[in-house]
């Protein structure tokens, strides 16, 4: 990240300024579009040089489709590709006479691809405004102008004793604060094993060790509800659902750090969760669980929601850093790291939402309950959740260990009408691709990495016998492409290159193919580029006859 | 001071210098596209990617720091694979080969990568030639980002940007409106460092020689 | 950059200002086809501006004096050198025959070489025999050269550019990098960037103002109140460094008392800057590890210019920011050789080294190296020889590289002065407003076709090498001179440049161990042993003064020569702007007159509305001196009560507004305060709202 404009935007918001993206993002809400005089008074007043500005505008989804009075959004994403084989966005497309991307002449109807709604345990999805619909017949009351918002189901919990899907309670943050010792707490986090709940499963105990120990005049804690994950709606409930939970796993953080404020970037695509985590906060702050002097501790910590404005690898978390602070979500190379220098150059922990939502369980029942809840395995729980094709699909709190075959089967109630399950995609769109056959793996990091899967975000995605391999691997790299930031050169041009090899009609040529994802694996700047190679390993590992390959 | 050797050959650096800094005081040339000395490093070309002992893949030598006792391979053959095919990626994004004179062009020559096996997408071709000195062809740039850097870390102008998003993304002056009507203060420094000539100098743009190699695809 | 689309490159020092950019010069077809910035030039670090990158295409402009011009019957014609060089030395030597050598002078150019204007001083003193001799920093710098050299002994920068990378703080007064020297400017913000908390001080908020801490408006012409109020918090808040002041300076006892008048609350009463604003200054500075202090013209060009340079000074000396890395005095050195051509003796009173004429070891050692007696008497200033020409006193001059028709204040002045002298010579690359007068004009080498050495304004000597040839008959002014010299009788046998440099060398202490080997690629700083050893840093330890203490100036503030009245009630500052170059001479031959067609007068909103201008209105600008018409610009950059604009077209005579107002101690002209009446040219005087105080 730049250094400088970093600098330039920690001065004026000293001042109070606002970031260049909320400015923008107002007034694309204003008139439906983005103006060079919108820009000019976005860099004014965030204080961020013009061609800046002008780069940002153009980096983002929600900045970049022009919206008609009726703007609708049409999702892409894995699990309502799932359901329809995309069949539905053909029939929005011609229904209303626009490409993606493209407003009628008259700016009274806009149509936009959206990836994802998280609504993907009722594929298919389509937005119109804020009104999300979701299921059987919603193409024809979009069309019709009947929309209406879908119904979403309540998570289940298979633990004896529910973690993430009670509502937060704020005993956590009381028994961190009366303890009164962070380096307790901080070893407690650590010996909890807390691995990172947004796909990178990485340690959060450790980022808040380096943060600690970081020099700085402020420090910050970053919550990651930048779900984009297509088939993945974990933190999206969390958020809407359970916001005080994650506010208090953020106190509790920012008390281990010494941060005195943090933020929640969330998906524009979930438009009710920022809403939602406003109002859990303004009673937080009511109650005198947030703001200045918490409970008469002496620590106070505060929160900032912000929104995002369409962009799946802003989910990376120095791409995250970079779109909070109004800027185009790009990745840096690290070092430096976050925990070193992230926002406005200040050391900062970036947590995904679930993992933080584990912390007040550890601050107040300790590390021995954490880990026994799932004996044997990874400790602490997880949220998974099925989509659409699952005949009980939802969110389930389940511990570590059980295999998937018990997950698909027993708790979801295997695939609806008949259908066969062919395969499942877990943890996300970079995550490996499991053919039915090998079910008895274990749901757990170790267990599917060696299957070349992951447990990612959490969210499973089952297809069935109808589902193609080659055009799910053609959907897959066009989701890719078009998520990619644009600067490392392996995914900026790999990805584009290998979408193009399975859209085309042509066989694809193997060799080429396996050098092209040995490239991005092995050279991308970050686990956009690296990871997408895994599901397309697995789909020539397990259903090369599918694919259309040239014969050698 | 941290002990390394590169090839085979020990040297004693600063704490935090990079594998490339350290690589270059030795005199051994690792190819690069996205660095410029005049800069902080930057990460996106994958280009300078090395081989280091214990690391579980090829590593980028000019954003990775220097450890006590690390062993490096410049020539590593995966390191070197990944750099091909980078760059002959890159060669594949452009609509026609980079000129002799190019950094692109020497890289290529360098690594032996004279064509590109990628028939698909191409930049489109658009020309920009409001200024005086500065023209820009949007077609040749490759994202590297080096004219963004010099215009914000050395000239402190910020009037350049990256524009788009995934193989859309390009540079732009300004909103978009070329150098002259942005904030551009004329002072050269992006046509200085563009390694592909996408900015270079008006007055050199019909002296540019035909490129030494044909793409084939 | 060597590759094929060039036939040579050459690494040389650009000639437009004083940052000194290395750059490389590419040439095709005998013709400069690119330049691109040096990676390992000291100053510039691979970087340099729109001038020094791009503004080349003067050099084959078709305007580009190629031949001999001899004046006859009021219309030049072309003549052969043998004929031009015969009718210079012939009616130099008849006026010296029939006047006294005393009735020529010189000018030099401040940016020609060292070399030329070592040549040059040898020219006057030995072949004529006169200390008649100035160049352009009398209307710049040399306000900075008297207090630096009566405050600290040497007549230069105190450390380096890289010095302003070391600083924790640093307060620029007078002076707007970003414009006038480009790639300076940019180091400064990039620090700024960085954490060093930088304090501007201008009449209007220059560009990096938006970077800095904090930004002071004094009124034109109270710099030396706001210098001493500084000093007054610093001594008032404990912030002095009583060990330095003790052991390494003299004279604080009376700095110190008169520091005492200058509270906060008089300071603003005298320039306008808040007084809150006084104190944190003083107290950024004053508390910060290391901190530079950089002025510019700003300073400088006012009556009491060089006292508040002496001010600057006191400062430094009363906190002990001087002599340390990343706490330097950095005067920003206009031209390119400005530094240089004053280091050479191109001045009336002095030597190379700043010895003075009257000096007898000096003296002799010139005498004996040239093989003739010299006159141990001061020479004319410039102002002192427009006004002996108008008095009849001063006959010929010979003026080289310098444009003052165009540069220098009082214009109809100047113009009456070069009208009646019986012969004047130009030596130049086109013809300028001044040539016009000229009886004899010969044509000279640009910077990027000859040879030498230029000093930036961190005392760095860095070699020049030529990339292309003069076009047609035109040479360098090495050549020129030393053969016009030799016309006269006095041949001073150098067979090059380089042979003029070791001729310097020997007779010059700083620059005792200068080669063109040791100075390669990266110059060396002056002074410069015997043994190559130079001096990024001065004053470590001493200060060049007898007994190697710094000296504090007690000096009061005093008003400018010029301040607002009923008929003249706005205030105008004169300066540059980035895209062209002092008189535009080069400049506007490029492309850049693309970037910066004309001239504009900058003007704040509310004197706008009570004048009834509008932005891009033609308005007429009157001075007790002098009438202009150019452009309006209103903005709020600037502080109502002023205007400002700049020089560099001959449409618009800026200089024509500036009157005879200068320095007290050097002449420099006081260039940055004119109290000027400024209306639309459409308006009738009698239709012109009234302009008194109160209203």
């Amino acid at each position: 990240m730049s250094k400088n404009l970093v600098e330039l935007i920690r001065r004026h918001h000293e001042q109070g300024a606002p970031t260049a993206l909320e400015v923008l993002k107002a007034a694309m809400d204003d008139h439906g579009t983005i103006t060079d005089d919108d820009r000019r008074v976005a860099a004014e007043r965030s204080g961020l040089p013009e061609a800046t500005v002008y780069g940002v505008s153009t980096f983002y989804d929600d900045l970049v489709h022009p919206r008609g009075r009726r703007h609708v959004r049409v999702c892409t994403g894995t699990a309502c590709f799932a359901a329809t084989g995309d069949a539905h966005v053909d029939q929005v497309r011609e229904g209303l006479g626009l490409q993606l991307g493209e407003r009628s002449a008259d700016g009274e109807t806009s149509l936009a691809e959206t990836v994802c709604l998280g609504l993907c345990h009722s594929s298919p999805a389509v937005r119109v405004g804020d009104v999300i619909d979701a299921g059987p017949g919603v193409v024809e009351r979009v069309l019709a102008g009947t929309e209406r918002t879908a119904p979403e189901p309540d998570p289940v919990s298979l633990l004896p004793e529910p973690v993430l899907t009670v509502p937060g309670g704020w005993e956590g943050l009381r028994a961190a604060l009366d303890r009164n010792d962070p380096e307790a707490t901080l070893e407690d986090v650590k010996a909890a094993q807390v691995r990172g709940r947004g796909g990178a499963g990485f340690p959060a105990g450790m980022k808040w060790q380096f943060a600690r120990a970081a020099k700085g005049e402020h420090k910050f804690i970053v919550a990651n509800g930048d779900e984009g994950d297509p088939g993945s709606y974990i933190d999206k409930w969390l958020m809407e659902r359970n916001p005080a939970l994650l506010l208090e796993g953020m106190a509790i953080a920012g008390f281990v750090v010494g941060a005195d404020h943090g933020f929640v970037l969330c998906r524009s695509e979930y438009p009710l969760s920022k809403p939602a985590l406003d109002a859990a906060a303004a009673q937080a702050r009511e109650a005198g669980l947030l703001g200045e002097n918490i409970l008469g501790s002496g620590f106070s910590f505060d929160v900032t929601i912000i929104e995002g404005a369409g962009s799946y690898v802003v989910g990376e978390e120095t791409a995250l850093l970079a779109s909070i602070q109004g800027l185009r979500g790009t990745v840096s190379a690290r070092p430096p790291f976050p925990a070193e220098r992230g926002v406005h150059g200040m050391p900062t922990v970036v947590n995904n939402v679930e993992t933080l939502c584990n912390v007040p369980f550890i601050a107040s029942r300790g590390v021995d309950a954490y880990r026994d809840l799932s004996p044997g395995a990874t400790p602490g729980s997880k949220l998974v959740c099925f989509n659409e094709r699952f005949a009980k699909p939802g969110l389930y709190e389940v511990p570590f260990g059980m295999t998937m075959r018990e997950l698909c089967e027993d708790v979801a109630g295997g695939l609806v009408d008949g259908h066969e399950l062919k395969a499942l995609q877990i943890g996300g769109p970079l995550g490996g691709i499991l053919p039915a056959s090998k079910l008895d793996t274990p749901f757990d990091f170790d267990a599917l990495a060696a299957e070349g899967c992951m447990v990612g975000h959490g969210g499973i995605v089952g297809f069935d016998e109808t589902t193609d391999m080659r055009e799910l691997a053609r959907h897959l790299l066009h989701f890719g492409a078009s998520e990619s930031c644009g600067k490392c050169f392996p995914c900026r041009i790999g990805l584009q290159r290998a979408h193009e090899m399975f859209a085309a009609d042509d066989p694809v040529d193997r060799q080429r193919l396996e050098e092209l994802l040995e490239t991005l694996e092995l050279g991308s700047l970050c686990a956009h580029g690296g990871g997408m190679p895994a599901p397309i390993r697995s789909l020539l590992a397990h259903w090369p006859d599918e694919l259309g390959l040239a014969v050698a | 001071m941290t002990s390394l050797t590169i090839n085979g050959t020990p040297i004693d650096v600063a704490p935090g210098t990079t594998i490339l800094d350290a690589a270059r005081a030795l005199g051994e040339t690792i190819p690069t596209l996205c660095f410029d000395e005049r800069q902080d490093p930057f990460g996106a070309c994958r280009v300078c990617m090395v081989g280091v002992e214990g690391a579980p893949g090829p590593l980028p030598a000019c954003t990775t720091q220097v450890r006590e006792g690390m062993v490096v391979d410049t020539r590593d053959p995966t390191a070197r694979r990944v750099a091909d095919a980078v760059v002959e990626l890159v060669l594949s994004e452009l609509p026609e080969p980079p000129a002799s004179h190019t950094e692109l062009a020497a890289v290529a020559r360098q690594l032996d990568v004279t064509d590109t096996r990628w028939p698909g997408r191409v930049h489109e071709r658009d020309h920009d030639e409001r200024h005086p000195y500065l023209a820009l062809r949007h077609e040749l740039c490759i994202s590297c980002g080096r004219c963004v850097r010099a215009c914000d870390e050395v000239q402190g102008t910020f009037a350049l940007t990256a524009t788009g998003r995934g193989f859309d993304a390009n540079i732009a002056a300004g909103m978009d409106q070329g150098f002259q009507a942005s904030a551009c203060v004329s002072c050269g420094a992006c046509a200085d460092t563009c390694p592909t000539g996408a900015i270079t100098e008006m007055s050199l743009l019909d002296l540019a020689p035909e490129p030494l190699h044909e793409v084939t695809t | 950059m060597s590759d094929a689309r060039f036939d040579t490159t050459v690494t040389t020092t650009c000639g437009y200002c004083g940052v000194g950019c290395r750059l490389e010069a590419h040439a095709r077809g005998g013709k400069i086809a690119a330049i691109s910035p040096a990676l390992d030039g000291p100053a510039n670090l691979g970087h340099t501006c729109v001038k020094g990158r791009f503004a080349h295409q003067f050099t084959r402009s078709r305007e580009r004096l190629t031949a001999p011009l001899i004046k006859e019957n009021g219309e030049f014609r072309v003549a052969t050198w043998e004929e031009a060089i015969d009718r210079v030395a012939s009616e130099l030597l008849r006026i010296k025959g029939q006047h006294g050598p005393d009735a020529i002078a010189g000018l030099a150019s401040s940016r020609a070489t060292n070399e030329d204007c070592f040549v040059m001083s040898r020219l006057m003193r030995a072949a004529i025999g006169t200390n008649n001799l100035d160049n352009c920093s009398r209307v710049c710098h040399s306000p900075t050269s008297y207090a630096l050299r009566k405050s600290f002994g040497l007549s230069g920068a105190t450390g380096s550019f890289a010095d302003i990378d070391r600083a924790d703080a640093a307060i620029i007064i007078g002076a707007n990098p970003t414009a006038a020297h480009p790639v300076a400017g940019a180091r400064i913000k990039q620090a700024a960037l960085r954490g060093m908390k930088l304090v501007t001080i201008d009449p209007r908020r220059i560009e990096l103002a938006e970077y800095g801490v904090l930004h002071l408006a004094p009124r034109p012409g109270t710099n030396a109140a706001v210098m001493l109020g500084l000093a007054h918090v610093v001594q008032r808040d404990g912030l002095i460094d009583r060990a330095f002041i003790e052991s390494r300076t003299e004279g604080f006892e009376a700095a110190s008392a008169l520091m005492e008048d200058y509270t906060p609350a008089d300071v603003e009463r005298i320039s306008g800057v808040p007084a809150a604003d006084i104190e944190r200054a003083a107290h950024i500075y004053a508390e910060a590890g290391e901190a530079c202090l950089i002025w510019g013209l700003g300073v400088t060009e006012h009556k009491y210019g060089s006292e508040v340079v002496q001010l600057i000074c006191n400062l430094a000396l009363m906190t002990g920011k001087v002599g340390r890395p990343g706490s330097a005095l950095l005067p920003l050195r206009g031209q390119n050789n400005v530094q240089g051509s004053s280091d050479m003796g191109a001045l009336p009173d002095t030597y190379s080294d700043y010895r003075p004429v009257s000096d007898e070891a000096t003296a002799r050692a010139f005498e004996e190296r040239w093989g003739v007696p010299l006159s141990r008497e001061k020479g004319y200033t410039i102002p002192q020889m427009f006004d002996a020409a108008v008095a009849g006193d001063l006959k010929a001059m010979y003026i080289f590289g310098e444009d003052p028709a165009q540069t220098d204040p009082n214009t109809s002045h100047v113009i009456e002065a070069l009208e009646s002298l019986e012969f004047l010579v130009c030596q130049d690359i086109f013809e300028t407003e001044t040539t016009k007068y000229a009886d004899v004009i010969l044509p000279a080498a640009a910077f990027l076709e000859k040879q030498g050495t230029f000093t930036n304004a961190e005392r760095r000597v860095q070699l020049v090498m030529p990339a292309i040839d003069p076009p047609g008959g035109a040479k360098t002014d090495f050549e020129i001179l030393t053969t016009v010299s030799k016309a006269l009788g006095h041949d001073m046998g150098y067979s090059d440049p380089e042979d003029v440099l070791a001729e310097i060398a020997a007779l010059t202490p700083s620059f005792a161990g200068i080669t063109y080997e040791r100075l390669g690629r990266t110059g060396l700083q002056w002074p410069v042993a015997a043994d190559g050893t130079d001096s990024p840093i001065l004053y470590r330890e001493r200060f060049e003064l007898p007994g190697g203490k710094g000296r504090f100036a007690t000096l009061p503030y005093r008003p400018p020569g010029s301040e607002a009245t009923e008929e003249f009630p706005l205030i105008l500052v004169t300066g540059r702007r980035l895209e062209h170059y002092n008189a535009g001479t080069m400049t506007r031959r490029t492309a850049n007159i693309e970037l910066l067609p004309n001239e504009v007068l900058e003007i704040h909103p509310d004197d706008a509305a009570r004048l009834w201008i509008s932005d891009g209105d033609l308005v007429s600008v009157r001075s007790p001196y002098g009438r202009i018409e150019v452009e309006a610009r209103v903005t709020d950059r600037i502080e109502p009560g002023n205007v400002f604009t700049a020089f560099h077209f001959p449409e618009v005579r800026t200089n024509l507004l500036i009157g005879p107002s200068a320095d007290v101690n050097t002449s420099c002209p006081e260039y940055k305060v004119m109290a000027v009446d400024v209306r639309p040219v459409s308006e009738e005087p009698a239709r012109t709202p009234a302009l008194a105080a109160g209203d």
